[in-house]
C-alpha cells in the first residue's frame, strides 16, 4: 500500500519494491478474505434469508424481514445487557490497567520484561478453567464467603455467584491483559522530558498527566478500549457461566437461535446487528484518534 | 429439549460428571481409580468424551460395503420380504457415550457373527450433524423421541420391518404407540427418564410435592430452573393445568406470565443441576431425574420428586437411518436390545428405565424400588412427553421463552 504513489517515474527498482510488497501482502489479504469477508457475506446471506418448514436455509425471497424481527422490544433488555457489561468490563479494565502500565513503565526498571510476562501469565492456563476457579471462589460456600464471614463483615452468605457482579467481574478479570499491553506501550513510547518539562513551567502534578501524559496516551487508551470492548461484547463462555436467571446477553440468544430455534436466519440477523454495533462503537473510540491517522 | 446435556461441547465438568453418572461411579472412585492407573489412564474414556466422540473409529462411509444397500434407494417399508434373516458381515452404530450396557455388544456379535463398529457422542448437536438426512454411514442411532417427526420428515429413517422385530411384543402397552412415532413405525423406544425437582431437605424442609415450591419465596435465590425451554414451559403449563404441548398462545401467555412471576427468585436457568445443587447454591432445583443420583452422591441430603401435578418424561429411541448399509445387521440388533435379559442388563448398568415389560423381573431391585429411576404407575400415567410441535409452535414457545430470559 504505501509503494504505491511514488512521485518519481517508477525505475526498475522501485517496480522490483512493488513486486515485493505486493507479494508479502497476499497472505494477508487471502487470510482476511478467506476467513473474514467470506464468512461475513455467508453469514449476511444467511441473515437475509428464511426457513422451510424442516428449518433448512431458504435463500430465494431475501428479504430485512429477520431485522425487523430484531427490533422487537423483547430483545432491547438482552442487547442493553450485553452493552452494560462490555462498557463496564472496558472502563474497569482502563482504570485498573492503567496505573498497572504507568507503574511498570515507570518503576519497573529492569524487571520490565518480567513484570510484562506475569501479565500474561494467566494465559498459562485456560480460561475456562480459570472462569471455573471464578465459580468455585464465589459460590454460597465458597472461598470469598468464607473470608467474608471470617473477618465479620457478613453473617450469611452474600450471593455473588450468578449476578451482574460476578458476570462484570468475571469479564474484567479474564479481559484486563489486554488493556494493559497496549497501554504499557504507549506509555513507555512517552518521551518523560515532556512531563519533566511540563513540571518545569510549573505544571502540577495533576496538571502534567492530564494536559501532557493522558493526551500523548490516548492512542494506547483507545486500543486497550477497543480490546476489551470487542470480545466483552460477544463474549459467550463468561455470563453463561458466572452469570445467572437475571444477566441474559445477546450471544446467549443468539446461541439458542441456532441450535435450540434452528432459526439460523434470525439468529445470523442478530449476530450481524451485533457486529455492525461492535464497528459503530469502535468507530467512535477510534474519533479521538482521526487526526493521528490521518498524519498530523 | 433437543439436547439433554446441553451447552458446550468444552464443558469438562459436566461430561465428566455425566460420564460418572453413566458408569456409576462417584468422584471418590475416580480419584481412587487415578491413584491406582494414572489420570491419563483414567481419564481419558472422559476426554475422548470431550474431544470427538467417534472419531476413533474410521468413518463407516469409508468401508466398501459388500453391495449398495438396499434401503438407500427408497425402500418400500412393507413390500421387503425377508423371511431368513441373514445378517450383514458389519453393523455401524452411534450412541450416546455410555448409554450401554458393558456385555450388550459382545454378546450380540458372539450371537449374529457381526462386528460392530461402536461409536460415541456426547450431544444431539454433534451427532445430528454427523448423521445428516440419512444417517452418515451408520446404520443404527439413538436419537431423542422428540426430534423423531424431524427426521422422519426429512425421510433419514427407514421404516422398521417388524417381522425381523419379534421381541417388540416385550415393550410396555404404553410404549406401542407413543406420540412421537405412532405404532413405532420407524423407532423403538430404548430408555426413558423423567424430568422433576429436587432439593436439600436441610433447606426446604416441608416436604414439597407441587411444583409451586419452586415458586416459594423463602428460597429466593436459591431455585433453578432447567436451561430448557420446553421442559421451563411445560411445569408452568402442568401447574396451571395445560399440556407441555400446548398449542394455544392464550396459554402460552399465561405461562409466560407465570414464570415472569416467578423469575427475579430464580438463582440460574442451567442444565448443570450437579454443579449448582451440589454446591449448595441451589437448594430447590427443576432437574431431569437422571442427574439426581449424581447430586445425591455429593449432597445425600438431596431428595427428588415429580410434582403431583405432573411432569415431563422423555425418551430416547433406536432407529435405522436411510442409507443404513447393513439394515438386516441393525433390526436383529434392535431385536437383541428388545430381548427381557439384555434390556434389563442396560438398566442394570446405566441406571435408566428402558420400556420393556418383559425385562422388569430381571432388573435389580434397588432401581425398581426408586422413585427417581422408576416413579410409581399412578405417576408416570400423569408424565407427558414433549412432542416437537413444528416450527410455528416452536417460535411461539422460543420467543416467550426470549422475552422471559431478557426482561
Amino acid at each position: 500500500m504505501s509503494a504505491d504513489s511514488p512521485v518519481a517515474p517508477p525505475t526498475i527498482r522501485s517496480r522490483a519494491e512493488a513486486l515485493t510488497s505486493a507479494i508479502l501482502v497476499v497472505p494477508g489479504v487471502a487470510w482476511l478474505i478467506l476467513f473474514f469477508v467470506v464468512p461475513l457475506g455467508m453469514i449476511f446471506l444467511v441473515s437475509l434469508g428464511s426457513r422451510d418448514e424442516l428449518d433448512r436455509i431458504v435463500l430465494t425471497n431475501l428479504s430485512f424481514d429477520n431485522y425487523l424481527r430484531a427490533l422487537d422490544p423483547a430483545f432491547l433488555p438482552t442487547f442493553l445487557n450485553s452493552l452494560r457489561y462490555a462498557a463496564a468490563t472496558t472502563i474497569l479494565s482502563l482504570l485498573i490497567g492503567y496505573p498497572i502500565a504507568y507503574w511498570i513503565s515507570r518503576y519497573g526498571g529492569r524487571h520490565k520484561a518480567l513484570l510484562l510476562v506475569l501479565v500474561m501469565l494467566p494465559f498459562w492456563t485456560s480460561y475456562l478453567i480459570r472462569t471455573y476457579a471464578w465459580m468455585i471462589i464465589l459460590r454460597d460456600n465458597g472461598v470469598a464467603n468464607w473470608a467474608l464471614q471470617a473477618v465479620g463483615l457478613t453473617s450469611e452468605p452474600l450471593i455473588l455467584l450468578n449476578t451482574d457482579f460476578s458476570v462484570i467481574l468475571g469479564m474484567t478479570y479474564g479481559f484486563l491483559p489486554f488493556a494493559i499491553l497496549p497501554l504499557y506501550v504507549s506509555i513507555d513510547r512517552l518521551d518523560s522530558s515532556l512531563i519533566a518539562a511540563a513540571r518545569d513551567l510549573y505544571a502540577s502534578g495533576r496538571g502534567a498527566f492530564l494536559h501532557v501524559t493522558l493526551p500523548l496516551t490516548m492512542p494506547g487508551i483507545v486500543a486497550a478500549m477497543i480490546l476489551t470492548f470487542i470480545p466483552a461484547i460477544g463474549d459467550f463462555v463468561t455470563p453463561d457461566l458466572l452469570g445467572g436467571a437475571q444477566t441474559t446477553t445477546i450471544a446467549k440468544v443468539i446461541q439458542e437461535l441456532f441450535l435450540e430455534g434452528r432459526d439460523w436466519p434470525f439468529g445470523a440477523a442478530l449476530g450481524f446487528i451485533l457486529m455492525l454495533i461492535t464497528l459503530g462503537g469502535t468507530l467512535i473510540a477510534l474519533r479521538p484518534l482521526r487526526r493521528e491517522v490521518v498524519g498530523a | 429439549m433437543t439436547d439433554r446435556f446441553d451447552g458446550s461441547s468444552i464443558d469438562l465438568e459436566r461430561a465428566l460428571s455425566r460420564y460418572m453418572l453413566e458408569r456409576r461411579i462417584t468422584r471418590r472412585q475416580l480419584l481412587d481409580r487415578i491413584g491406582k492407573v494414572g489420570a491419563a489412564a483414567a481419564l481419558a474414556p472422559v476426554i475422548a468424551a470431550c474431544t470427538s466422540p467417534g472419531a476413533s473409529s474410521a468413518p463407516p462411509a469409508a468401508t466398501s460395503g459388500p453391495t449398495q444397500a438396499p434401503g438407500s434407494s427408497g425402500p418400500a417399508p412393507s413390500a421387503e420380504p425377508t423371511p431368513v434373516p441373514e445378517p450383514e458381515a458389519e453393523l455401524y452404530i452411534y450412541n450416546w457415550t455410555d448409554y450401554i450396557g458393558e456385555d450388550v455388544i459382545p454378546s450380540f456379535e458372539d450371537k449374529y457373527g457381526v462386528k460392530v463398529t461402536y461409536d460415541f457422542f456426547a450431544n444431539t448437536d454433534e451427532a445430528y450433524a454427523k448423521l445428516g438426512d440419512d444417517g452418515g454411514g451408520y446404520d443404527l442411532s439413538f436419537p431423542i423421541s422428540v426430534d423423531i417427526p424431524s427426521f422422519v420428515a426429512r425421510n433419514a429413517l427407514r421404516p422398521l420391518d417388524k417381522a425381523l422385530l419379534p421381541n417388540i411384543v416385550n415393550l410396555g402397552a404404553e410404549w406401542s404407540d407413543p406420540g412421537y412415532d405412532p405404532n413405532n413405525t420407524h423407532s423403538v423406544p430404548y430408555m426413558w427418564w423423567t424430568t422433576g425437582i429436587a432439593y436439600d431437605s436441610t433447606k426446604v424442609t416441608d416436604s414439597p410435592t407441587s411444583s409451586t415450591a419452586l415458586w416459594d419465596p423463602r428460597y429466593d435465590k436459591h431455585i433453578s430452573m432447567l436451561d430448557d425451554w420446553a421442559e421451563v414451559f411445560g411445569v408452568a403449563l402442568i401447574q396451571l393445568g395445560y399440556s407441555a404441548n400446548t398449542q394455544e398462545t392464550a396459554q402460552l401467555d399465561e405461562a409466560l406470565a407465570l414464570l415472569q412471576q416467578q423469575k427475579p427468585l430464580v438463582r440460574v436457568y442451567s442444565t448443570d443441576t450437579i454443579g449448582t445443587m451440589s454446591s449448595g447454591d441451589v437448594w430447590i432445583g427443576h432437574v431431569w431425574g437422571a442427574d439426581t443420583f449424581a447430586i445425591q452422591e455429593e449432597n445425600e441430603n438431596v431428595v427428588y420428586y415429580i410434582p403431583e401435578e405432573g411432569g415431563i418424561k422423555g425418551s430416547d429411541t433406536m432407529a435405522i437411518f436411510s442409507g443404513a448399509p447393513h439394515p438386516i445387521a441393525a433390526h436383529l440388533f434392535i431385536n437383541h436390545m428388545l430381548d427381557a435379559q439384555v434390556s434389563a442388563s442396560n438398566t442394570n448398568f446405566i441406571y435408566y428405565m428402558g420400556p420393556n415389560a418383559a425385562a422388569r423381573e430381571f432388573i435389580d431391585p434397588a432401581i425398581l424400588e426408586d422413585p427417581a429411576l422408576n416413579p410409581d404407575q399412578a405417576i408416570v400415567s400423569k408424565l407427558e412427553e414433549i412432542l416437537d410441535l413444528g416450527q410455528a409452535v416452536r417460535d411461539e414457545y422460543l420467543s416467550r421463552w426470549q422475552t422471559l430470559r431478557g426482561g
